[in-house]
């Protein structure tokens, strides 16, 4: 910073004490507005306003009348309202009736229970909000402080009288100085500075002794600027009501029974953690009453949904040998192909050929829209021929082939591929080789088809702790299972993982992908969304049936900004948003690719763009006219002598009907009987989606869950069915009728995979492809959240970064700017947004962890939806791991890692040197791996740790941390702020005193060496 | 293992052929407008510049009087280049101009939000829900990889997002970035706190952990790209960031931090490295950067100076060492701004027409393209899309502007049916 000026140290205040009746404040209130004034002018306050008797913002006009037995006495009663007041910076005239209330302990709010409406989605509240929270309070007589603390502007009453106010928020701004942060409110030696974005004021006043009555009102959200009405985000901040008693210097929250909740950064991280999770179990009890109010409808198509199951055959299991039902049909294809194995050919057909095929025709050659007629993903297609008769390829025959002469054709009339790189000459030699020796053409590649061992314990654990809670299992964890005699503890080990709350933010990323969610931090305009992570996380946590939550998906109701499935609606500078959505949807749950329908008929699949376009109206509820920019002009398509490969057979201007376009899942009829209310064409979508008879729904989501478990899909790629062929077609159809009788619970379907032989098999390190036979998985890479989870869970680091916003003192309109809020887990990052390279509005420590994340295939922006990610080594990956930000954290031992922790433990070095590995890679070490590491840590192993000193004195004065917001970006000192935090973000936490520091730093390289190895980021 | 014949960010399963540079230079048909360029230096000026106050000087405005004439903030100065004018605060540019072209016709329609318009440029394309387009600087790694595959191809020097990244391409064709020349590039640059005693002492502890995975094929990629990523962060490419090796007067006729980091582009450029983007937009300098609402405009001319600084001073030094025939030098920025001056004396956002600039590369140079109205508010000659200048970049760079990439199944057309400007070839 280049002049910041000393801190103002304000304590010992002058406390500006008048003499006042015993709680018949005349006022001596201090509104402390500072860094934001109130005025809207640019210039910091410099001094406080002189008490005086009169309170000049914001205008009391009503005094809650609340009989006194309305108080409660055991905990403060919090009561939303709608003000009524419209736009205006008024308090309501009259006191508004509450909507409803909750319980919490004390004067100390942050966050409000989320409004849940139809089966249980976040929905919005008025906007403005008021929030009144009330109590009788005993306190001792004297003469005592109070301090009062909001971000919307506030009010706090005693006894019927309104002792202190805080004025409404300040008007937006981008330029204001960080030296306004200079002047700040500190009334005692640990008293928590003001957080960005709240108002505060303070008074003194003698009080009697007994029983007081006590009112917090406050309105947020909606403000008043001078261009009109803004819609703010109804947040609280940290609205507070807290009191200094005589004598003291400390203050605690103002709460009833005496409790004492310091009001300190540490007293209120307690509390508010405390709070937190009371708030978490409030909302998923108001989610659980939401869907009991819908639980006929639903009871109703479960009813529908048995009488299916009863009416359809059932799949049987072969008689095969196997643990569970899933390895019995896995041994009946692997037995069929054991028999076909037995080729001559120095061509391996599925390790040359198909690569070749795959690369260069199959795109145009396969699925119902052949191009020629002709699919190349099949022998007897091949052998046949295409529609000019001849055939493709005659097995010993190369000359006679029509796909050598294509391939090696010049005429560019002729040629295949017709657009981009052609064969060379080695790869059209190999083809010929191939045919001369008769193109065999086996069902599967060669694979091992003798099964590997089934995991160990340790193998076991690490493998299925990732890939249902996203981290690998703590010592404790491992402990535990290790000392389970039971026989069956690996099944119970399943059961409580599924079981987990981790397991929602395991397939958090997952989701996020396949629906596109893209929400931005700063100005929504890149193809973004709301943020409906929330909606899909709380999904998760309460276990929904697919089914469900793919209907709450495709009604799009509750919040758009603030975590409802509305947000999936939203498409920002998108000309159909309801078209880009339809392709999300076809190939989330049908397995039907519909990208190219966007604009013009699929050149490669059978979607015309008149299917999307039905689609999108069923979504948006009404006909939909196509756009001149949703369609390719026809002179584009006409370049050459060639039949163009699009077709554009609907034009701009056409108005597109409410219609189902996918008749080969299910008859549109069926939506009408089974939608809960036919009218809407939302609803009857949703219905013919997730129809028990439409199977293609069930078995897109069983495809999809056994893709990600078993590293392969039964049908590839998982959605894009039009180009897959199942190979284990009778296993599909089972699992998607377990998931139908399971009630469409995806866990139900994880649960048989998870306990099957074939998910417990060891890895084939040998193996670089998914195995589609499944005797032996191959190296299974983790995804970007994995890594970086697991990184934090393995060194037991906790994951700190900045609020996932760039308003974080709340100026902006809420259509503007979101907070993502406080992240824990990768899933909760996203894009910094600096578009602008504005050095003042990066976000160093969520860019380093996304720095991670995007090097291992995670995107922070999301414009479109992707179901396989890249997952492709690069030197990125390795190195952000080795010398990033992130990896400096991980492999610093300060005071709060794990590994400090166990080196302060007393354990003698070779366990010491266990408890590490296991700790990080789920295993011992081996024999050689620990001699090496105790030799390394053998010198000063006995003097490692030194003793506790005590906290150095403070060299400098306290005073709370310069922030910087969109609020004051642009002040130069803004980005010396920024720096400063860049720079600490890079240096990361200060390592421990505890421990010897050169021994310190031979057991951080350990610690360094063993996140680094490739094998943390595979499976075992 | 042959690491250094592996293109930087591609692993053994995925090296591409080593001819598909030559391939794509072989299938251009029209000789006439493609050029020889082997590297380009981006210069992205954030916030959208001044075209009135820049490159496309006209008569003067006044933003103080009540009726605020529009026009110019500063005087208009000759060039190199007869009838071709910069603004004042250009000086040294101007001794430049036969090297260099101000499109000055550029035009598109999105100037209500910067990362919007910032997606545009850098992409060629508005967004779109099916697909995630590849910036210019992905695009241009992917067809011509790094010229020595010792090093990447596409670096950034700036701030990670979305519209700077490869899109559909995939991470291969993504940017190894740094957010200044004191930091180094992001996981190659060892933590400050690591001596060299204790590199080694890691590389010793990680070798036994390496050694099986290596010899697997299903970890092996990942395994060796691990050992390729320890030596790019050993001094072999490291030093390509060690300004401390260039002379002080060299280091000096760049500027600035700004400067300096068009310096590290060039020596990125001499590395290798075939497209490097720089980001300009220090917004401590005038508040705003070069977003100039209201009262950013009023210290404008130190950004426009230290711009022109750095510029000049990078077409210089890529003339003595050889490298500015083959370098493309670009400017862009997400769009321009009106003669007009806002209520506190600033200025607006205007796409109607702005300036972008093409400097060396082996065009044929001409000092400015395009003609615009007396208020730079419409182009009377030559507009330029955003398309075309997409087109003339690749094809100045050797890349058909017409052909087709692959996104997975899908062909995307590598410009928007862009066509280059025909003159400068």
């Amino acid at each position: 910073m280049n002049a910041l000026p000393p801190s103002r140290l304000l304590f010992p205040a002058p406390l500006f004490a008048l003499a006042l009746l015993a709680c018949n404040p005349t006022f001596a209130a201090q509104t402390d507005s500072a860094p934001d004034d109130p005025a809207g002018n640019d210039v910091p306050v410099q001094s406080r306003k002189p008490p005086g008797p009169k309170l000049d913002e914001p205008k009391i006009s009503s005094i809650p009348a609340l009989p006194p037995n309305q108080f409660p006495e055991k905990h403060v009663t919090v009561e939303l309202c709608d003000p009524g007041t419209g736009t205006k910076n008024l308090w309501p005239p009259t006191s508004p009736v509450p909507m409803e209330s909750f319980q919490i302990p004390a004067f100390g709010l942050f966050e409000l229970p989320h409004l849940y409406t139809d089966t249980g989605v976040r929905a919005d509240r008025p906007n403005p909000l008021l929030v009144r929270a009330y109590a009788r309070i005993s306190i001792p007589a004297g003469r005592h402080r109070f301090l009062l603390r909001g971000r919307g502007a506030s009010c706090l009453f005693l006894d019927g009288t309104p002792i202190l106010t805080t004025p409404f928020p300040p008007p937006g701004s981008d330029n204001r100085p960080v030296t306004a942060q200079n002047d700040f409110l500190d009334l005692g030696p640990d008293f928590r500075f003001v957080p960005p974005g709240n108002r505060e004021s303070w008074v003194e006043l003698d009080c009697t002794g007994g029983q007081h009555e006590f009112i917090l009102e406050t309105l947020i959200g909606r403000r008043e600027g001078k261009d009109g009405a803004l819609a703010r985000r109804p947040e609280l901040g940290e609205t507070v009501a807290a009191i200094s008693l005589e004598g003291s210097f400390g203050w605690s929250l103002i709460a009833p029974e005496n409790r004492q909740i310091p009001y300190t950064d540490s007293g209120w991280a307690t509390y508010r953690a405390q709070l937190e999770s009371d708030l978490e179990r409030l909302n998923t009890a108001h989610r659980a009453r939401a869907r009991e109010e819908s639980a006929s409808y639903w009871k109703r198509r479960r009813e529908q949904a048995r009488v299916w199951l009863h009416e359809t055959p059932e799949e049987p299991v072969p008689n095969a040998p196997g643990a569970t039902e899933i390895d019995r049909f896995l041994a009946a294809k692997l037995a069929s192909a054991r028999a076909q194995r037995s080729s001559t050919a120095s061509v391996d057909f599925h390790a040359r050929i198909q690569p070749l095929l795959d690369a260069k025709c199959r795109d145009c050659h396969q699925g119902g829209k052949a191009k020629g007629g002709l699919r190349i993903d099949r022998r007897d297609s091949v052998l046949k021929g295409g529609k000019s008769g001849d055939p493709a390829i005659v097995p010993g025959n190369p000359n006679a082939s029509a796909l050598l002469a294509r391939i090696t054709s010049t005429d560019p009339d002729e040629k295949m591929p017709p657009k981009g790189d052609g064969f060379t000459e080695a790869e059209t030699a190999l083809i010929r080789t191939w045919i001369q020796e008769g193109a065999p053409w086996p069902e599967f590649p060669d694979v091992p088809l003798e099964p590997t061992p089934q995991t160990t314990d340790l193998q076991f654990l690490r493998k299925v702790f990732i890939d249902t809670v996203g981290v690998p299992p703590s010592l404790e964890e491992i402990a535990v299972f290790q000392n389970d005699p039971a026989p069956d503890k690996r099944a119970r080990l399943i059961d409580r993982l599924l079981a987990d709350p981790r397991a929602a933010d395991a397939w958090m990323g997952y989701w996020q992908d396949v629906l596109a969610e893209n929400p931005n931090i700063l100005n929504p305009t890149l193809n973004n969304t709301g943020p409906f992570r929330w909606w899909i996380h709380e999904s998760l946590v309460d276990r929904k049936p697919a089914d469900l939550m793919v209907t709450e998906l495709l009604r799009m109701k509750g919040s758009e900004r603030f975590g409802g499935p509305a947000g999936f609606g939203v498409a920002s500078q998108n000309d159909v948003p309801m078209a880009a959505k339809g392709t999300v949807v076809a190939a989330a749950f049908l397995g039907v690719e519909m990208k190219c329908a966007r604009c013009h008929d699929a050149p490669a699949h059978a979607s015309k763009q008149e299917h999307l376009f039905q689609l999108a109206a069923l979504l948006a509820n009404k006909p939909l006219t196509v756009p001149k920019t949703s369609s390719v002009p026809m002179d584009r398509l006409h370049t050459g002598s060639r039949k163009p490969l699009i077709e554009v057979t609907l034009q701009p201007g056409a108005t597109v009907p409410p219609a189902w376009p996918f008749a080969e899942f299910v008859p549109e009829s069926v939506g009408n009987a089974l939608a809960q209310d036919p009218a809407d064409q939302r609803d009857r979508l949703a219905a013919l989606v997730t129809a028990p008879q439409n199977q293609r729904f069930a078995q897109v989501l069983v495809n999809r869950v056994w893709a990600r478990l078993m590293g392969r899909g039964i049908v590839e790629p998982v959605s894009d069915w039009e180009k897959g062929v199942p190979t284990h077609p009778e296993l599909l159809r089972w699992l998607a009728r377990e998931l139908v009788r399971n009630e469409y619970r995806l866990d139900a379907v994880r649960r048989l995979i998870l306990n099957s032989q074939a998910y417990q098999r060891q890895a084939l390190p040998s193996l670089k492809t998914p195995n589609p036979l499944y005797s032996a998985p191959a190296p299974r890479r983790m995804e970007a959240e994995q890594v970086v989870d697991s990184l934090f869970a393995a060194s037991r680091k906790p994951f700190k970064t900045e609020e996932a916003s760039l308003d974080i003192d709340s100026i902006r309109t809420l259509d503007q700017s979101i907070s993502l809020g406080q992240p824990r887990r990768a899933w909760m990052l996203t894009s910094t947004s600096n578009e602008r390279d504005r050095p003042s509005l990066a976000l160093p420590r969520i860019q380093a962890v996304a720095d991670v994340l995007s090097a291992f295939g995670w995107r922070g922006s999301r414009q479109d939806p992707v179901s396989v990610r890249e997952s492709a080594a690069n030197p990125l990956q390795p190195a952000i791991l080795a010398n990033g930000i992130m990896g400096t954290w991980l492999t610093t031992l300060s005071d709060d890692h794990g590994v400090t922790q166990l080196a302060l433990r007393n354990l003698p070095l070779p366990d010491l040197v266990d408890a590490v590995y296991l700790q990080i890679l789920t295993r011992q070490p081996t024999p050689e791996e620990k001699a090496a590491a105790v030799a390394l840590l053998t010198p000063g192993f006995d003097a490692r740790i030194c003793p506790e000193k005590p906290a150095p004195r403070p060299t400098e004065p306290r005073r709370p941390t310069y922030y910087v917001s969109w609020s004051n970006h642009l002040d130069p000192d803004a980005t010396v702020v920024r720096q400063k935090e860049e720079k600490a973000a890079r240096r990361g936490d200060p390592p421990t005193e505890r421990l010897d520091a050169e021994w310190r730093l031979r057991m951080e390289d350990l610690v360094w060496s063993l996140l680094n190895a490739p094998e943390f980021v595979f499976l075992p | 293992m042959a690491m250094n014949r592996r293109a930087f960010l591609q692993s053994a399963g995925l090296l591409l052929s080593p001819f598909a540079s030559t391939r794509a230079l072989a299938a251009l048909s029209a000789p006439r407008t493609i050029g020889k360029a082997e590297h380009c230096i981006f210069i992205w000026l954030g916030g959208g510049m001044s075209q009135i106050d820049t490159f496309d000087p006209k008569a003067l405005g006044d933003n103080k009087s009540v009726s605020k004439k529009p026009g110019s903030f500063y005087r208009a100065i000759d060039t190199s280049v007869r009838g071709v004018q910069l603004c004042e605060h250009l000086e040294q540019t101007a001794r430049w101009m036969e090297h260099v072209t101000i499109c000055r016709t550029v035009q598109h329609k999105v100037i209500d939000e910067h990362a919007f318009a910032t997606n545009l440029v850098h992409t060629g394309r508005m967004v779109s829900g099916n697909v995630t387009y590849p910036s210019i600087g992905s695009l241009v790694a992917h067809e011509r990889g790094a010229a020595d595959p010792a090093v990447p191809a596409y670096m950034l020097i700036g701030y990670p997002n979305v519209s700077r990244g490869p899109g559909f391409l995939g991470a291969k064709d993504g940017f190894i970035y740094l957010v200044d020349t004191e930091t180094g590039p992001a996981g190659f640059t060892r933590p400050d706190a690591v001596s060299e005693e204790r590199i080694a002492r890691r590389a010793r502890l990680l070798a036994p952990l390496q050694a099986p995975l290596t010899n697997a094929p299903g970890t092996a990629d990942y395994a060796n790209a691990q050992q390729e990523a320890l030596r790019l962060s050993g001094p072999e490419f490291m030093r390509h960031f060690r300004l401390d090796e260039e002379p002080a007067h060299v280091r000096q006729s760049y500027g600035g931090e700004f400067g300096q980091r068009c310096l590290t582009a060039r020596r990125l450029v001499q590395a290798g490295v075939r497209f490097v983007e720089v980001s300009h937009n220090l917004n401590f300098l005038n508040g705003s950067g070069w977003d100039i609402h209201n009262e950013g405009i009023r210290n404008q001319h130190l950004l426009i100076r230290e711009l022109d600084l750095a510029f000049s001073g990078l077409i210089a030094d890529l003339k003595r060492t050889g490298f500015l025939e083959k370098t493309l030098v670009v400017i862009g920025t997400e769009f321009g701004r009106p003669a007009d001056f806002d209520g506190k004396g600033g200025r607006g956002h205007q796409g109607s027409v702005f300036s972008m600039v093409l400097a060396g590369g082996g065009l044929r140079h001409r000092g400015a393209y395009g003609v615009t109205d007396e208020l730079s508010k419409k182009a009377l000659e030559s507009p330029v899309s955003i398309p075309d200048f997409h087109a003339t970049i690749l094809a100045a760079l050797g890349v058909d502007p017409r052909k087709d990439l692959m996104d997975g199944s899908r062909p995307v057309p590598i410009t928007d049916q862009g066509t280059p400007i025909a003159a400068l070839f």
